[in-house]
């Protein structure tokens, strides 16, 4: 069952959210940056990664919070699957044990 | 010696490269799984059919704004907020685009277009680490398409079966979140970071982000805190660079 209002919105999140897929590209797609906006766009993968899971860093849960440190350590030394179980593994059990 | 194996051998295979663009995706469906269960028995709650959820996890294909949608949805949904949270969310996918475009400049734009639907988090800083280590390899091109299309075909498949799975199962689920996969996204965002370390002076603005992010949400409501943080480590780091 498909209502119509419901299927305009979903249609619309989609189309504003393609626009943000394609912005980006399209506006930088034949632009030779200069050293410093180089720089800049570097810069930019990891502030927006980091952005995305800051949440995590101030969480009230000390659980979670210790959890966070566990996986931080772990990502500083194994690759992506070691530490992925590792930080998950960590947040079940002191979820579980410190509530 | 087959061709298929001549081919795999030489590294730049179609089925090898895209291949090993799903095998890279792997341990990122393992925290994506719970998320998609969770977010599809949250929208039968709110109202959504199976076949309304399926579309817009399908058409829409951004997880963080579905899950702000479903929370502020509604019935009749209030259109003009739910559709300026998306786009403030997913306001990040301009930045993370940016970044791309140059490892995207030798692709015809005709094939970027379509390909851009299914750039999300995961798909991007997989796609992008991988150019930057082919490109420190001295491999050209360093973006590899079928890597990328790999990585991004599994997590697009991965989101819209369980997000409908989600919605089949509905009450079933009791809370995903209470067993630590969430974890997985923090595991998963940080080794990436780790392969994306040129030092400490290039991480400044690293800590300036996630700073600002995290006082932005801790103090103002809704999905600004992405935005916040992302836009004033940019900032930072024009004002950081010196002439080298």
């Amino acid at each position: 069952m498909i209502d119509a209002t419901t299927l305009f919105t979903i249609v619309l999140m989609a189309g504003v959210t393609y626009l943000t897929r394609i912005g980006g590209y399209l506006v930088l797609r034949n632009r030779t940056l200069s050293a410093r906006a180089t720089a800049v766009m570097e810069a930019a993968p990891g502030c927006v990664l980091i952005s995305v899971i800051a949440p995590a860093f101030v969480s009230r849960n000390p659980a979670d919070l210790l959890a966070l440190a566990i996986t931080f350590v772990a990502a500083t030394r194994f690759s992506m699957l070691p530490t992925v179980l590792i930080g998950v593994t960590a947040a079940g059990l002191l979820r579980h044990l410190v509530g | 010696m087959s061709i298929s194996q001549a081919v795999e051998a030489a590294g730049e295979g179609s089925t090898s490269e895209f291949r090993r663009g799903v095998a890279s995706c792997a341990p990122v469906l393992f925290g994506t799984i719970p998320y998609a269960l969770v977010l599809g028995a949250q929208a039968t709650q709110k109202g959504l059919s199976i076949v309304e959820l399926s579309a817009m996890t399908g058409l829409n294909f951004a997880g963080g704004s579905e899950f702000a949608a479903i929370q502020l949805w509604t019935s009749p949904p209030h259109i003009v907020l739910i559709v300026a949270i998306t786009f403030l969310v997913n306001s990040r996918h301009l930045l993370m685009g940016a970044a791309l475009a140059p490892f995207l400049r030798h692709l015809p734009r005709r094939k970027m277009f379509p390909a851009l639907f299914f750039l999300c988090d995961e798909s991007w800083a997989l796609g992008l680490a991988d150019a930057r280590q082919r490109a420190a390899a001295g491999i050209t091109p360093a973006f590899s398409p079928r890597y990328y299309m790999g990585a991004a075909l599994a997590m697009y498949l991965t989101w819209v079966a369980f997000t409908t799975l989600g919605a089949l199962l509905g009450p079933m689920l009791g809370h995903v979140e209470t067993y630590g996969f969430d974890m997985a996204f923090p595991a998963v965002f940080l080794v990436l970071m780790r392969g994306m370390w040129k030092g400490v002076a290039a991480a400044r603005p690293w800590l300036v982000s996630l700073v600002v992010a995290a006082l932005t949400y801790l103090m103002v409501p809704g999905g600004w805190y992405v935005a916040a943080g992302a836009v004033s480590g940019l900032v930072s780091a024009w004002f950081f660079w010196r002439e080298a």
